[in-house]
């Protein structure tokens, strides 16, 4: 079965200001979304990074070092999710109910590429 | 990995957990700290609470979570304490309390205990009962002990605070500062004050939560008839006070009103959203477990000698809420239970309610003669339920043209959209012409 990596995008500030009920509201909302994938047996991994913008590194040799990539915009990878779907279609359908959405976020949907087999 | 069966065990201890321990946290933060720090204890928690939100979907539930938003919170306080610069008494404490635990991160808990351990929890429900009694100093107006207790014990934001009460986010959040200014300025903090002193702070709590839930119970305009989060966090205080160390039969007898009215919220509306009377509900959609709790406090509130409103108040309500029927309600006990409040706590808005019971007793003609007494009340001109309990005894009596004439009086008034609906429907019914008609 093909894997597809769930790149969820957004401004983190997006929970900033809700009160503990929102905050609540908002987590079991994930968890219920978290716990369908596991309950399909269809979860590979996740993973939350850091909000920071972290560093990017370009060129040989003496390589320049800069902030980013995204300083310039509140946009950040928050996270992934890798999971286990028939094809795109199957992958989106996965996503489409992911509470990311609801609070704004966007997930980019990428397929991860297999190992050719010899 | 963990199991499906576990992940929802875990789901299930997650649930309200925000809720429930984020006032508990500023409480215990709020001590740690010193009650100037308040503003940074409600920071520190809010933090927690996102970092949580943020990695618990992708990393899975701690085995402790309760334990991990105390830590976390700890942390960013111990963080802010250094970074800010804040030294007092209390955080120069805290921070060699940190030094003992390798400097940082309080992991172990020592010193300052984590969730679950008993003794901690005792501590807890103290810190938080300082809170309230902090929060509802008499020194503050009622709104603002109202607000106040709802933002840092309760966990509402300024923003659900105003929908609640039907006002501008920006009124309360001024109230907010106002009044948390007011307590800096008047040194009000968490030690409990004894004697007469204590006493007063008791009222002037059981005001404010009684207020709370009334908010709650029946709100006085807008789409929704009740709201539940204010009732059943008006009752948790309530139970927090009475169950404490300082309760009084008094707190008890505040308690069991609100569990018994509580109790007949799920009653109140039907599947479409609309209204029904106390006389038309359905008691088997009663919540029993309230009920019981209502009952149970309604022992432990006759240990005094003293006989508040709120005793009365719950005597009454224990009536309704012990009627198998509407037809079974003891309306005599009741009477005798409305003169007495007359008595200890007279209102306009309790003569009221005492007419509709006198028309149950002496018949429909007195009941109207006690209600047209309070025509001139000047706090009852713009209350909805008077011309409403007037138009429903003439409809009793027969006389539609007036009851009519009334109903569209009430409508005139402030109210709830469902409260609405139902006086057009009672309106329509008077008037002979389908409810379809509106």
């Amino acid at each position: 079965m093909p894997s597809y990596m769930l790149l969820l995008h957004g401004d983190p500030s997006a929970y900033k200001n809700m009160s503990p009920q929102e905050g609540q509201k908002a987590l079991q909302k994930f968890l219920a979304w978290r716990e369908k994938l596991r309950a399909q047996k269809v979860l590979v991994g996740s993973a939350k990074l850091k909000d920071e913008p972290g560093k990017v590194i370009r060129g040989a040799g003496q390589p320049r070092v800069t902030d980013g990539p995204y300083s310039e915009t509140k946009e950040v990878v928050g996270g992934y999710f890798t999971i286990e779907a028939r094809d795109y279609d199957a992958a989106l359908a996965q996503s489409r109910d992911c509470p990311h959405l609801e609070y704004g976020g966007t997930i980019e949907v990428r397929e991860v590429e297999p190992v050719p087999s010899a | 990995m963990q199991t499906s069966a576990q992940t929802q065990k875990t789901g299930e201890l997650v649930d309200h957990l925000f809720r429930n321990r984020a006032g508990q946290m500023v409480a215990h933060l709020t001590r740690l700290l010193g009650p100037e720090h308040l503003d940074l204890a409600e920071e520190v928690v809010q933090e927690a609470l996102l970092k949580a939100l943020q990695s618990w979907p992708y990393n899975d539930i701690p085995e402790n979570p309760t334990g991990w938003l105390f830590q976390v919170a700890r942390n960013a306080a111990l963080d802010a304490v250094r970074h800010r610069n804040l030294v007092n008494r209390k955080t120069s404490e805290l921070m060699a309390l940190a030094e003992m635990d390798g400097g940082s991160i309080f992991t172990s808990g020592r010193g300052l205990g984590l969730p679950g351990d008993p003794d901690f929890e005792e501590q807890l429900r103290d810190d938080e009962l300082r809170m309230v009694l902090m929060c509802c100093h008499p020194g503050l107006s009622r709104d603002a002990r109202v607000a106040l207790s709802l933002k840092t014990v309760g966990g509402f934001s300024a923003r659900e605070i105003a929908k609640a009460f039907l006002c501008e986010e920006a009124a309360i959040a001024q109230r907010l500062v106002r009044a948390k200014r007011q307590m800096h300025e008047e040194a009000i903090g968490l030690e409990l004050p004894s004697g007469k002193d204590l006493a007063q702070r008791l009222d002037s709590a059981l005001e404010a939560i009684y207020l709370m839930f009334n908010e709650g119970y029946a709100a006085q305009s807008g789409p929704e008839l009740f709201r539940k989060d204010l009732c059943d966090e008006a009752l948790r205080l309530a139970k927090l006070l009475a169950d404490s160390s300082v309760g009084t039969p008094q707190a008890h007898a505040l308690v069991a009103l609100l569990a018994f009215q509580a109790a007949r919220l799920p009653a109140r509306l039907d599947s479409h959203g609309e209204m029904i009377l106390l006389e038309d509900q359905d008691r088997g959609l009663w919540d029993q477990e309230l009920l019981s709790s209502g009952f149970r406090h309604f022992g432990l509130s006759a240990e005094g000698t003293e006989i508040s409103s709120y005793h009365l108040q719950a005597a009454i309500a224990a009536i309704h809420a012990g009627a198998a029927t509407e037809a079974d309600t003891d309306w005599e006990k009741m009477l005798d239970l409305y003169d007495q409040l007359m008595e200890v706590g007279p209102s306009p808005v309790v003569a009221l309610n005492r007419a509709v019971v006198v028309s149950k007793v002496k018949g429909t003609a007195d009941g109207l003669t006690e209600l047209r007494s309070l025509a001139e009340e000047k706090s009852l001109r713009n209350y909805y339920l008077l011309p409403a309990a007037e138009a429903s005894l003439l409809l009793q009596m027969g006389d539609r043209g007036e009851a009519a004439k009334l109903f569209r009086e009430a409508l005139k008034r402030p109210c709830s959209e469902p409260e609405k609906r139902l006086l057009v429907r009672r309106w329509a019914e008077c008037e002979a012409i389908g409810p379809c008609f509106y």
